[in-house]
């Protein structure tokens, strides 16, 4: 068992303050993700988590003990830091088993490990090669491995899967995950891509300049963003903003009006699934819309469309998008109970679903 | 003939053929994107062209001139890199400054130029910033910006966006789109090339794509029909997020085939089983509420994807396949629930290669 408890840590570089008194709780034997923007504090965090940076304030404990007392060796954490240094006058075999010849296993159980974290890493072959003989997607696998290799209980990694060949990104997506349950240990994992956040977590923490700004399952992150920037910050395409006045129980858009207690400046985030393109309004919020431009990602298409002054990204049905082409008229609706609402200035969430 | 021309090129490294014996045009003004795994030749194709590295047989022709000998500056050629090469000490505007200083571009023409090129890459916020206070994707922006304000006939890029999000790739594609096709107003844009192993990346950008493995073209085709039709297994599974489903082909009555997705067997083409498999895409799979006909299969994974949607991991017989369902439609790890392929959405392979069959062929079989 290795629950992680953070509280309130602080950490500067001189007048920088990097990270802002952070309170997490990862779950022992979680994949909890850290997602932000790059600089949001994530890789920080995690030297924090591994003993390379000392806390300026706050604590982290482990199962109830402070790290602090710990030096990075005593901690009981594998690490697969984002700049991998490997050792260049070793080979690849050598490279991943450093961490193991350190902790003095036995010649047949680091040849039996070794082995098998290059089989799940597709790095079988490389094992005699040396470090600049490598791609740089390669050097990335073998570091990977070295940090997995490690007797731990938790597992830090931070951005793995970062320019790596998108595919092989895919495939080592699950491998990670079903190592993280052979292994049945707490991953932490940090990644800036929100889509690989997703796919990743059963926990998903959202960091931004040095705040963390969200920390629930990726399903009430998606669905119900805590935060202004998380609700930016978290879903591929992003979702729109669309600035609003409230007042007298309603709020005023340049797509509609919707229902709203309070007062003031206002943020609606729309999600781009939310755009039906139709020519039925329950009310709330419509409009018609010009197409600018049509992504085809395949599966999907992406409908960029002007509406007044505002460009709005939706993902329309596969029949909706059918015969479309830039330049074309559209109507569509959005149900104000799919909205999330908040505070222009402070960015907290002020409701989450309106009606029309 | 326009354009760039390869005429049996090939290129190796003593007994490992980097790029195979290759014919292939990239027409005037069209933009190409070569998309393959890392290690299929990608870039060393490109390479050729750019005048890096010498071919080991065969010609390259610009505009129907042999430049196979030429030097990479002989070529009128900009190139965009995956880490451009960028003075620090100088703003973003003296950037692209220099690079047309370098290109001998008259004096006259240079503010226009910058001014336009700053306007289309949307660097006017941070024109006057150094390198350094930029992130990775507005660095590259500027990176384009500088390839494109030399004018020449070809650019190519060699995965530019490698290290970038997807937003801001997105971003930077968006950009670079708008900017071809405010010139095809006017003129026939430059021949772009475009090496990638991100398909969402080529298919969004590309007028067509040639995807790549083992050092050759496998297949060379629109984004739509790269998608819809791959050649391959190959293609299928490279092509998509995540890609194409496979599933092998069991003997079931004499020369019929069954597949643990179908509640029906299929007669196997030729009568022959040997090599079958069937291919569908993750968003043609239908998943619904356990007893709804089709086949009876075990949610194993979910986790949210592209638009909110649903991304599942299926346990169907002995297979496991992946189902996209728009947002909304939640069923949880461990559910019981049906599994539904239409005849109209499957595609079957023959040891890696499709065969070509109608769905009304697959439906009567």
């Amino acid at each position: 068992m290795s629950r992680i408890a953070i509280e309130g840590i602080a950490k500067s570089f001189g007048r920088h303050r990097v990270l802002d008194g952070v309170t997490l709780d990862i779950p022992s034997g979680s994949l909890t993700v850290l997602c932000g923007p790059p600089q949001a504090g994530k890789s920080v965090l995690l030297r924090l988590l591994v003993g390379l940076e000392t806390l300026d304030a706050g604590r982290i404990t482990i199962d109830g003990q402070d790290l602090a007392a710990l030096t990075p060796a005593q901690r009981s954490i594998g690490y697969v830091p984002q700049s991998f240094a490997l050792l260049p006058q070793m080979s690849v075999f050598d490279n991943i088993a450093y961490p193991l010849r350190m902790q003095k296993s036995p010649n047949d159980e680091i040849r039996r490990r070794v082995g098998e974290a290059a089989a799940v890493l597709r790095i079988g072959g490389l094992l005699e090669k040396r470090p600049d003989q490598l791609s740089g997607g390669e050097k990335q696998r073998v570091a990977i491995a070295r940090g997995m290799l490690k007797q731990a209980t938790v597992f830090v990694l931070d951005d793995p899967l970062v320019g790596l060949d998108f595919k092989l990104r895919e495939a080592l997506m699950d491998d990670l995950k079903d190592m993280r349950v052979a292994l049945g240990a707490t991953f932490v994992y940090a990644t800036s891509d929100s889509l690989e956040a997703l796919a990743m977590a059963d926990r998903l923490a959202v960091l931004d300049a040095g705040r963390l700004i969200a920390d629930d399952g990726p399903d009430q992150v998606y669905h119900a963003p805590p935060h202004l920037r998380a609700a930016e910050l978290i879903g591929f395409p992003r979702c729109n903003l669309v600035a609003g006045r409230a007042g007298g129980g309603r709020c005023a858009t340049a797509l509609g009006m919707v229902r709203l207690e309070g007062e003031g400046e206002v943020v609606l985030a729309i999600r781009p699934e939310q755009i039906r393109f139709t020519d039925v309004q329950s009310g709330g919020l419509h409009g018609v819309g010009h197409v600018a431009l049509i992504e085809n990602l395949g599966a999907d298409s992406v409908v960029h469309l002007d509406v007044h002054e505002i460009r709005l990204v939706a993902i329309p049905t596969t029949e909706s998008v059918a015969g479309l082409d830039v330049g074309d008229e559209v109507a569509f609706a959005i149900d104000p109970a799919s909205l999330s609402v908040f505070g222009a200035a402070s960015g907290v969430r002020l409701m989450q679903g309106a009606s029309s | 003939m326009s354009g760039i021309v390869l005429q049996g090129i090939r290129r190796s490294f003593g007994n490992t053929h980097a790029v195979k014996e290759t014919d292939f045009t990239f027409p005037d003004g069209s933009v190409t994107c070569l998309l393959g795994p890392s290690g299929c030749g990608k870039t060393t194709l490109m390479r050729m062209i750019a005048g890096l590295e010498r071919p080991s047989a065969g010609r390259i022709l610009f505009d129907g001139c042999d430049v196979t000998a030429w030097p990479a500056r002989r070529r009128d050629v900009a190139m965009v890199f995956q880490y451009p090469v960028m003075y620090r000490t100088l703003t973003v505007e003296q950037n692209i400054a220099l690079a047309l200083d370098n290109a001998r571009v008259p004096r006259t023409e240079r503010r226009t130029r910058i001014e336009a090129v700053i306007d289309v890459m949307q660097l006017g916020d941070c024109r006057r910033l150094g390198i350094d206070a930029l992130d990775i994707g507005t660095r590259q922006r500027v990176a384009v910006a500088r390839a494109i304000a030399r004018d020449c006939a070809v650019i190519l890029f060699d995965e530019p966006t490698t290290n970038i999000e997807m937003h801001a790739k997105l971003q930077l594609i968006r950009a670079f789109k708008q900017y071809r096709s405010r010139l095809r107003e006017t003129i026939t844009p430059q021949t772009v090339i475009y090496v990638t192993h991100d398909q969402t990346e080529a298919m969004t950008l590309a007028d067509r794509i040639a995807l790549m493995r083992d050092g050759a073209i496998a297949q060379c085709a629109d984004p739509r029909t790269l998608y819809d039709r791959p050649d391959s297994e190959f293609g299928g599974w490279f092509i998509g997020n995540p890609g194409m489903n496979f599933l092998a082909g069991r003997a079931d009555a004499p020369g019929r085939v069954a597949f643990d997705c179908l509640p029906v067997s299929l007669a196997a083409p030729g009568g022959e089983i040997d090599g079958l498999r069937l291919g569908v895409r993750p968003e043609r799979v239908i998943v619904g509420p356990a007893g709804c006909g089709g086949v009876p299969g075990r949610v194993l994974r979910r986790t949210l994807t592209v638009g909110g949607q649903a991304l599942l991991l299926l346990e169907v017989g002995q297979s496991t396949m992946r189902a996209r369902m728009s947002a909304g439609t939640i069923f949880d790890p461990g559910e019981a629930v049906s599994v539904h392929c239409s005849p109209d959405h499957i595609v079957l392979f023959r040891n890696g290669s499709r065969l070509s069959m109608s769905s009304e062929t697959i439906e009567a079989a």
